[in-house]
């Protein structure tokens, strides 16, 4: 196990590594961590010089400790997701410098553009009133146009590329069910005999893709930052693949992220939803993938809550938030078969 | 919960001596930070999961394996003593599970050469053992407060 930089000695260390990358010295203000996430640790930091003048700029670090919720971790997949992504319709951060070098800073990292903006929170307290209605709407047409966007992103020649493995329409399914089953064989920390028979079912009712696409892997409300009703960016790409796009349209759809409302992420009306995004997205959508993908992302959640109460038991991290996270085991599994049980 | 008692109560000390009191500042709050710290140090010691709640969950368990290994021809599990400690109460769920696990495989991958009602019986008592451990757990569980956790208010 490496050690983690600790914050206090972070900020020399990033102002040398920055400057062997631009050739010219920088100076790096106080670096500030956030308190999100329970995964990769991001910090604002603050750097002058890195155009070689007076020039200030605010870079956004992540880095990937080995005690992290799905370590260990590489920062590979999504800064080639991103790298993929820039030019295109899907607004994200710029990716800069990134390796998973531990002896840099303890751990795999990524240097990204900071994007303004807030995020808006799945989660509701009860008695919470909804969205806005305007506000909701528009959110809701670029949450869904996006999403069509990143979907129709030609990857096969772009860096992400390098991620295929000979994926295919027709093995797209398999392949992830078996990622996830190896995963919750890792994480589980007893027998859970309810996501043994979702497996099952997972394997024996794959469905073929439309088509392989670039899978954001958790495209959700809290993953993206917003700024007077736009969306300036889609963040959290650490569950990127490639696969088939209903995945991330069963996993929008989850109710865990309904807030307690009919819509979904707290944004759209399902139809609509599924209508636009089809027309944009170039298919029309299946209704039985996005059932099967609700169920296979019910069964994934399970496995990240798994894996929060083994990250909490292992002594990795003290947030007491990871034992509430896996306590939610048994919610996701029962809503998984209740969602298999509507397919049959 | 998926998480042992012990460990959830040196979380959740570490957490108010790291995260808590190193940013309270009024005395009578500190105070009471320790009183609870003394208090869940003394829970750590003297108490456990509650038993009648896992005795729920292992019955259930019971009753479907004692049906579904008749009508599949497998050895009837073992009763369960009335007084058992937690630990050894865990182990007997767990290894039910994969026990449960293991049938319902075996209904899956036999299911041309079982008697089709038999499978049918046996997999639907496996199945409702399967739901009850998990409506047993959502009954005996707050409301989860992610709303509160993620922006640390109050709802």
């Amino acid at each position: 196990m490496s050690a983690l930089v600790d914050d206090a000695t972070l900020g020399p260390r990033i102002a040398d590594y920055l400057q062997q990358q631009v050739g010219h010295p920088v100076r790096v203000g106080a670096v500030r961590r956030f308190a999100v996430g329970f995964s990769w640790l991001t910090y604002a930091v603050p750097v002058t010089g890195l155009q070689g003048g007076d020039d200030a700029t605010e870079l956004i670090l992540r880095l990937g400790p080995d005690y992290g919720l799905f370590a260990p971790y590489s920062a590979g997949p999504q800064v080639m997701a991103m790298q993929s992504l820039e030019g295109t319709a899907v607004p994200l951060p710029r990716a800069y410098w990134s390796s998973d070098d531990a002896a840099i800073f303890g751990a795999p990292f990524m240097f990204c553009e900071k994007v303004s903006g807030a995020a808006v929170v799945p989660w509701v307290a009860a008695g919470q009133p909804g969205l806005e209605d305007g506000y909701r709407q528009g959110l809701a047409e670029q949450f869904t146009d996006i999403l069509a966007a990143l979907h129709c992103v030609p990857w096969q020649q772009r860096p992400i590329a390098a991620l295929a493995h000979g994926i295919t329409a027709e093995n797209a399914a398999l392949r992830n069910v078996e990622q996830w089953e190896a995963l919750i064989a890792r994480w589980a920390m007893r027998p859970f005999p309810l996501a043994d028979w979702g497996i099952r079912w997972l394997k024996a009712h794959t469905p073929v893709a439309p088509r392989v696409a670039i899978v954001h892997g958790d495209y959700r409300t809290g993953n993206f930052l917003e700024e007077g009703g736009h969306i300036t960016s889609i963040l959290d790409w650490e569950l990127v693949h490639l696969g088939d796009p209903h995945e991330d349209l069963g996993w929008a759809s989850l109710p865990m992220y309904m807030g307690g409302s009919k819509l979904i992420c707290r944004l759209a009306e399902p139809e609509g939803f599924y209508q636009r995004y089809g027309d944009k997205a170039g298919f029309e959508v299946s209704m039985d993938s996005v059932r099967y993908y609700r169920a296979f992302s019910l069964l994934k959640l399970a496995a990240t809550h798994m894996a929060a109460a083994r990250c909490f038991e292992e002594g990795r991290f003290n947030d007491m938030r990871m034992p509430a996270m896996g306590s939610q085991v048994a919610t996701c599994l029962r809503q998984m078969e209740k969602t298999i049980e509507s397919t049959r | 919960m998926n998480n042992s008692f012990p460990r959830l109560i040196d979380g959740m000390c570490a957490t108010l001596r790291a995260e808590v009191l190193t940013r309270l500042d009024d005395e009578f709050a500190r105070g009471q930070v320790f009183g609870v710290i003394n208090l869940l140090n003394t829970f750590k010691v003297r108490a456990d999961w509650s038993a009648g709640f896992l005795l729920q969950q292992i019955a259930a368990q019971h009753a479907a394996l004692d049906g579904a290994a008749a009508l599949l021809n497998e050895a009837l599990p073992t009763p369960v003593p009335p007084s058992t400690p937690i630990a050894e109460l865990l182990a007997l769920r767990d290894a039910q599970n994969l026990r449960i696990a293991a049938l319902l495989e075996r209904v899956d991958a036999e299911r041309a050469a079982l008697l089709p009602e038999s499978a049918a019986q046996a997999e639907a008592l496996l199945r409702q053992a399967m739901r009850a451990e998990v409506d047993l757990e959502l009954r005996n569980a707050p409301r989860p407060l992610f709303a509160e956790m993620s922006s640390g208010t109050e709802g």
